[in-house]
């Protein structure tokens, strides 16, 4: 819980947040548009009053409504997380500008949020899948990837009634807890 | 070779002897892969002169695991290589999702199946933080303690590693010896000699025991003299120093660059350990120091872990004198419901930073369970650090990265 | 519907993450499934993973045999001069008796460690449980000197084509220890999408070592049932399953 932090984040980039500053335990969580985050990015590697040097995670976030890229910095002059959340990416063509300008680490991890969720990076030069075999045809952790359908065209596998039966978890909860007869 | 054009861009007729003899070759997937789907793949694919390509498939004795790299190579040199992942993808975040909080600690064992503690441990922590439940002290010293025995394992294993990658046949025998004493200890603690499924929710799995206590006691009584008496066989050898120094140099400003972490980044001379940079558990309390070196090639990478096992060394015995008394587990609802919300918690483990974003809805399962692994990152630094050497020192290059497949695939 | 406290909650206004429908007196959240009636299983036989693009891999080129189960239907594998016919199979001779002796006690692994088992793979191979002792110690990197290939780690469906591939390229006599609760049935990993379940659906298996990881005390039992069997083989060769042993619809 870093305020001067959320002051310094508040005074430099006001207007470009699109959801007020969230602080909880040790981390500070911004929510901006995917046009910013070059910007953004920029801002705070560069600065020397914020020096986010350090790219921890890029992650990319099906939200069920929209996609979200999620990006954690660290930086000496705080003792907070940084999250910056690219709010607001469609989910028929998730684009995002890339930030392999200035971390070339985030390749990969943004080959890997296409490879999962289909979020295209503008401006990475290797924008292939990953993980999966390079002709695959669907996004695995889209939230309407539901566990069987693609296991059925996968090599091996045969596809048992019990993985088709699986409701995804808005359905019910997986544990049944049983109440005593009142 | 003849004149022909390169073979990135041009229509392959089925007719062409090239590809009759790849046919009944039975390549599995023709190198260059037609078309080429993004810029940096027609530039990799598109051969120089002389050039040709190897592939050191997914099976190699060299790979930490199921890795396919593609190395463009003039004669010796490495001129560039493609690293080709997924043959150990299992899909790990899509079952976290699919599973209760408890089951998803299960889940994150196999990531990096030599470190599995620090890779339940983010995981751990962040749900931790998302239900607003601190561990009691005892389950930290606990946690610290078996984490930190299990980084003594993970870098024995690691020297014997960087010396078979080197040719050397004996250190990883004594690599293996370390770690099946820590194994076996660690064993008697945990039940599991690997996947180890120790840390719960609010606390770990098991208190201290006899069996336990005895093999550690056994082992820290000789573990100065015995790691000593292994490396000696290593960092006074002429050949494996002379292999390693200035071997895939990285400077600070490329390993900032290249997101890296842990003894990677502490070899270039710069100081991130998020043990002391960003604390978590009781490592306030605990004195030891960070080791780092300066030059950045493969010997300091080596030489970086090799002092880390001396200060995991100290950090065990503070543990084992400080311990305090009390619960291992702190108490929870059986049915787990954390609040909606998002966490984010990293440790610093052998590799590196090991972290988990967990993003809850406020039913029992995990609406998103991002995994970071450090070895996923650093191994796009064989890239950048492996052209311009010869095939045999790449390999040493890409061992020194320290990857592990299963932290790198998911 | 908004729950009444989704203001601090930290995920947006918009997340179907704050409209949970599991937690009580929430509407349907945006993914709801309207009909949950049980659909008929997917039933897709074994085969490897083919390319949907018609113009990627040298223009879809089939190779001629694309599985072992086709090997093994069509016979083309009991042509091969390493399994005994004839009379032989029902005499077993000193001669058949002595070779398999010779297998037995020289069964060389072929070094295909996947993921987790393969660290009890290599602690089973070193010092403190040696499977030297039983001739077992040379692990060769190329499956041409191989007898044995002890899967040892999660099968992932892009993997599945190079084990085929290094299975078919060892040469006979050949045996095959699924080590692991992932190669036995898919583990842990039963329900993913990127995984094959137990690589009898994709090979011949011998010996089943099941654990997670077994403990190299497992795997040593495992060889040396594998040596048993090696031993008892005699004159059973040409019945030996060379597809997988897994039935179809499994």
């Amino acid at each position: 819980m870093d305020p001067a932090l959320k002051r310094r984040l508040a005074s430099r980039f006001g207007e470009r947040l699109t959801a007020p500053i969230h602080q909880r335990h040790d981390e500070t969580e911004i929510r901006i548009g995917p046009g910013d985050v070059p910007d953004v990015c920029r801002t705070l590697h560069d600065e020397p009053e914020f020096a986010f040097l350090v790219l921890a995670d890029l992650a990319g976030v099906d939200t069920g409504t929209t996609m979200q890229v999620v990006y954690h910095l660290w930086s000496e002059t705080s003792s907070d997380w940084l999250r910056i959340v690219a709010d607001g990416l469609t989910r028929d063509d998730p684009r995002v500008p890339s930030v392999t300008f200035l971390w070339k680490g985030a390749e990969w991890m943004e080959r890997e949020a296409y490879d999962m969720f289909g979020i295209t990076f503008e401006g990475n030069r290797d924008l292939r899948r990953i993980y999966m075999p390079p002709d695959y045809q669907s996004f695995p952790l889209r939230k309407d990837f539901f566990l069987p359908d693609d296991a059925a065209r996968s090599p091996g596998a045969g596809v048992r009634h019990m993985e088709q039966v699986h409701v995804p978890r808005a359905g019910r909860p997986a544990t049944t807890i049983r109440k005593a007869p009142a | 070779m003849t004149s022909a054009p390169p073979r990135g861009q041009q229509e392959v007729p089925s007719d062409d002897p090239r590809v009759q003899l790849d046919e009944a070759l039975g390549v599995f997937e023709p190198v260059p892969p037609y078309p080429p789907r993004t810029e940096r793949e027609a530039e990799f694919y598109t051969l120089g002169d002389g050039e040709m390509f190897i592939n050191m498939g997914p099976q190699h004795p060299s790979t930490h695991g199921v890795l396919r790299i593609v190395l463009k190579i003039d004669g010796e040199n490495v001129v560039d290589l493609d690293p080709v992942l997924g043959y150990l993808h299992r899909g790990v975040e899509k079952l976290c999702e699919n599973a209760d909080y408890h089951h998803s600690i299960a889940y994150l064992d196999p990531l990096e199946y030599i470190s599995s503690l620090f890779c339940e441990w983010p995981g751990v922590m962040a749900f931790e933080k998302l239900l607003d439940v601190t561990p009691p002290p005892r389950a930290e010293y606990l946690r610290v303690l078996s984490s930190e025995l299990n980084r003594i394992l993970s870098h024995s294993m690691f020297i014997g590693w960087m010396a078979l990658d080197l040719g050397g046949l004996t250190p990883i025998l004594y690599g293996l010896i370390e770690r099946d004493e820590i194994a076996e200890m660690l064993a008697a603690l945990t039940g599991q000699r690997l996947l180890f499924n120790y840390f719960r929710i609010g606390g770990v799995n098991g208190d201290l025991n006899h069996e336990f206590l005895s093999r550690l006691g056994d082992w820290m009584s000789r573990a100065t003299t015995q790691i000593d008496a292994n490396l000696g066989l290593l960092n006074e050898n002429e050949i494996f120093v002379r292999r390693m120094r200035g071997l895939g140099t990285m400077d600070q400003a490329t390993a900032l660059r290249m997101c890296m972490t842990g003894p990677n980044i502490r070899a270039t001379g710069i100081p991130l350990d998020f043990r002391r940079a960003h604390p978590y558990s009781v490592f306030p309390e605990l004195d030891f120091d960070i080791p780092t070196r300066d030059e950045g090639d493969c010997l300091a990478r080596y030489l970086v872990r090799v002092d880390e096992i001396k200060q995991s060394l100290r950090i065990i015995d503070q543990c084992l004198n400080q311990m305090p008394d009390g619960p291992i587990m702190a108490k929870l609802p059986r049915l787990l419901r954390p609040r909606p919300g998002r966490a984010y918690a990293a440790v610093e483990g052998p590799r590196g930073q090991y972290a988990a974003y967990v993003i809850s809805d406020g039913t029992d399962q995990p609406f998103r369970m991002r995994i970071h692994d450090p070895s996923f990152v650093h191994l796009q630094a064989v890239g950048t650090l492996m052209p311009g050497h010869l095939i045999a020192d790449a390999m040493a290059v890409m061992a020194s990265l320290d990857p592990i497949m299963g932290g790198v695939d998911k | 519907m908004k729950k009444s406290r989704a203001g601090g909650s930290g995920t947006g206004p918009d997340d179907a993450a704050a409209i949970s429908s599991a937690a009580p007196g929430n509407a349907a959240s945006a993914l709801a499934i309207r009909d949950a009636a049980v659909a008929s299983p997917i039933v897709v036989s074994n085969t490897l993973w083919q390319s949907s693009d018609p113009n990627a891999y040298l223009g879809g080129l089939e190779p001629e045999v694309t599985h072992l189960r086709e090997v093994e239907a069509s016979g083309i594998a009991r042509r091969d001069d390493a399994r005994w016919s004839g009379a032989l199979e029902v005499i077993p001779t000193k001669a058949d008796y002595v070779l398999d002796l010779i297998r037995a006690n020289s069964l060389w692994p072929l070094l295909s460690g996947l993921a987790c088992c393969a660290m009890e793979m290599m602690s089973s191979a070193t010092s403190r449980n040696d499977m030297d002792r039983w001739g077992m110690f040379p692990f060769r990197a190329s499956p041409r000197q191989a007898d044995v290939l002890i899967v040892a780690g999660t099968l992932t469906t892009k993997m599945a084509g190079p084990l085929v591939r290094l299975w078919e390229q060892m040469p006979e006599p050949k045996w095959c220890v699924a080590m692991g609760d992932c190669t036995c049935s898919g583990g842990r990993y039963k329900r993913s999408y990127a995984t094959v379940e137990g690589i009898d659906r994709v090979m011949p298996v011998d010996v089943y070592v099941p654990g997670c990881p077994p403990r190299p005390e497992g795997l040593i039992y495992g060889m040396m049932k594998l040596q048993q069997i090696v031993k008892d083989r005699r004159g059973h060769w040409p019945d030996r399953a060379v597809g997988p042993t897994v039935p179809e619809d499994v």
